[in-house]
């Protein structure tokens, strides 16, 4: 089914001095891979916490296919939308299969007993994410590329058709890094809309199909495919910093680097 | 990973143990009763209170043998649901204060009766044990207050809070030690050390009828308690309410220690050894993990309390005897673990 997510300008503010946004609007539909990207401090987290119904917005309005997303029940939501949130630890020590177990909880009634049919949404989301290897293995004996895997099979589990993910790759390593928006990629492909926050403008460069930028204190600043967004005069504008912009030499995409603010001096 | 047969049979294999635990509670103690002879007593139409062996098993080791059950089901389950919601395997139900709390209220009531003429008991419930109740629960009411933002509450404040609480009410417990007539000082002390040797069945249907429906609704909450094990931002994210989890688990689990600190004592780590060894044989999943830890816990008890009555010299107080299991098991734990287990 074709999901649209929509956040319309909307305001929110930690505290009242300094609102993180005012007039933020984004949509996330089906089948797209969306990138927030920005400063630090420029409320792409913010922005994703509104847009999953985590946080209730100061002012403006989030709906989900017309209708306002404060509307729904969580977990009617949560088969609607699922969320990962950055760096994410167990209190407990769980296996790989109990983990993804969990992500059917807004599927599942009264005391929480899986039936047939939900080991069999959990067995093909381990397949999905390649992790059904792992299915026996403790969660925190994993490597971080593993881990953040599995959680994304877990979160599949809710059988979502929008995933909003906040920083997913922060904590791998470069070919994990690909790894991953590479299963974000091929998961659009197949119909999901994805909206991930990420601080790699390179990554979002080559995977994204759109790219949000937002810069601190001025909402979304653009919006677009990425070569739009990823221009040398938007990002430092953005940024507050000299960022250069080239094509990439081997696909053509954009690519992001910003000077130092010495070798930026020396240049001028 | 436990299979459907692996549950079962662990849930068996504790239920069993747990009965023979309290059959020997029946049985063990200052004087050996012999079934068979209560039984002919019983036959032969005598009361309890005439026949030597019915009386000691009706009127003693019956209602301190449920008086265990109940306390060791109730600990241990307010053990797992304080450890899910604080994410802090190593918490218990009086990390909070609880206990102090309470015996500051125990003591608070002997010294308002003993030196203050106030009344021994209201509404036919003694002093000391309404007066434990309510510090107990303004205890953790204070603590929560401590704790309660907009739309979460803070583990890190409650523990913090709660162990300030802690220090504050034993600070209050000297000061009535300090306050009360010198040969009182005994008899509070023992209370102190906590006791499952209830006298009659008044306190017995207070337990029951205060910790079943407790367990009960806890028990009920265990597939929300497992999405909280990843954080509350993925457990709202999968549509639990948090907020309203934190307080239903808090709430129920505080009210629960309150009413089991006011009729034995503080009686400590059962919460923190059950559930951690139950876990090992379980795994985390709440469904079953919280209701073989309500039945371990009650067999655990019954078994402190035969080791305080007969193996231990003299009656000692079992509250001595889980300290005694439980405080090197802490150490233990915290030597084991792995820092990254209990942060964020």
């Amino acid at each position: 089914m074709t999901r649209t997510l929509t956040a319309e300008s909307v305001a929110y503010a930690y505290d009242r001095e300094r609102p993180v946004f005012r007039q933020a609007g984004v949509t996330v539909q089906s089948g797209e891979l969306v990138g927030f990207a920005g400063p630090n401090g420029s409320g792409k987290s913010t922005l994703l916490r509104v847009l999953c119904g985590l946080l209730k917005p100061n002012a403006g309005r989030v709906t989900l296919d017309g209708r306002a997303l404060s509307s729904f029940r969580g977990r009617e939501r949560a088969r609607v939308i699922a969320f990962l949130p950055q760096a994410v630890n167990p209190a407990f020590a769980l296996n790989v299969f109990e983990v993804v177990c969990l992500g059917r909880y807004p599927h599942l009634e009264g005391f929480g007993a899986m039936r047939p049919h939900d080991k069999e949404v959990v067995e093909r989301c381990l397949r999905a994410t390649e992790t059904e290897d792992l299915r026996g293995r403790e969660f925190m004996t994993l490597s971080g590329g593993e881990r953040q895997r599995v959680l994304l099979a877990s979160i599949l589990a809710q059988e979502p058709d929008l995933l909003l993910l906040d920083e997913p790759t922060s904590a791998l390593d470069i070919h994990h890094q690909i790894e991953i928006f590479a299963l974000l990629e091929r998961l659009a492909r197949k119909g999901y809309g994805i909206a991930v926050v990420t601080h790699d403008l390179n990554l979002a460069a080559r995977f994204c199909d759109r790219l949000v930028l937002l810069a601190k204190g001025r909402d979304v600043v653009a919006s677009g495919p990425p070569k739009e967004v990823l221009t040398a005069e938007t990002l430092s504008d953005a940024y507050s910093a000299a960022i250069r912009v080239v094509a990439h030499p081997e696909t053509g995409a954009p690519l992001v680097w910003a000077e130092t603010p010495l070798r930026a001096e020396m240049d001028t | 990973m436990t299979g459907r047969r692996a549950n079962s049979t662990i849930l068996l294999g504790i239920t069993i143990a747990s009965i023979a635990m309290s059959i020997l509670s029946l049985m063990i103690g200052a004087e050996t009763v012999s079934f068979g002879q209560a039984w002919r007593e019983w036959q032969s139409g005598a009361s309890p209170a005439e026949s030597p062996m019915l009386g000691i098993l009706v009127q003693q080791r019956l209602p301190r043998t449920i008086a265990a059950l109940i306390v060791g089901a109730g600990l241990a389950l307010a053990g797992c649901a304080f450890q899910a919601m604080l994410r802090n395997p190593l918490a218990e139900p009086y990390t909070l204060g609880v206990a102090s709390a309470g015996a500051l209220g125990a003591w608070t009531a002997t010294v308002l009766v003993a030196g203050y003429g106030m009344s021994r008991a209201w509404f036919g419930i003694p002093a000391v044990q309404l007066f434990a109740f309510l510090f107990a629960e303004a205890d953790i009411l204070i603590v929560y207050m401590l704790a309660a933002r907009k739309d979460r509450v803070s583990p890190s404040v409650l523990l913090l809070g709660g162990v300030t609480m802690g220090m504050l009410a034993n600070s209050g417990i000297l000061l009535m030690r300090y306050l009360a007539d010198p040969e009182r000082l005994v008899t509070m002390d023992r209370w102190l050390m906590g006791g499952v040797d209830v006298l009659g069945y008044r306190p017995v249907a207070m337990l029951f009828f205060g910790v079943t429906p407790c367990l009960a609704v806890l028990w009920a909450q265990a597939a929300k308690l497992d999405q909280l094990g990843f954080g509350a931002d993925l457990a709202e994210g999968r549509g639990v309410n948090v907020k309203r989890l934190q307080v239903i688990t808090f709430g129920v689990s505080s009210l629960m220690t309150g009413i089991i600190v006011s009729v034995v004592g503080p009686i400590g780590f059962i919460g923190l050894i059950v559930p951690h060894a139950v876990r090992s044989l379980t795994g985390s999943r709440h469904r079953l993990l919280m209701p073989v830890s309500i039945i371990a816990g009650g067999g655990f008890l019954c078994f402190c309390d035969i080791l305080a009555r007969k193996i231990l010299p003299g009656e000692t107080p079992i509250g001595i005897v889980t300290t005694l299991f439980g405080g090197p098991f802490f150490l233990y734990l915290l030597m084991r673990r792995r820092f990254t287990d209990w942060e964020t």
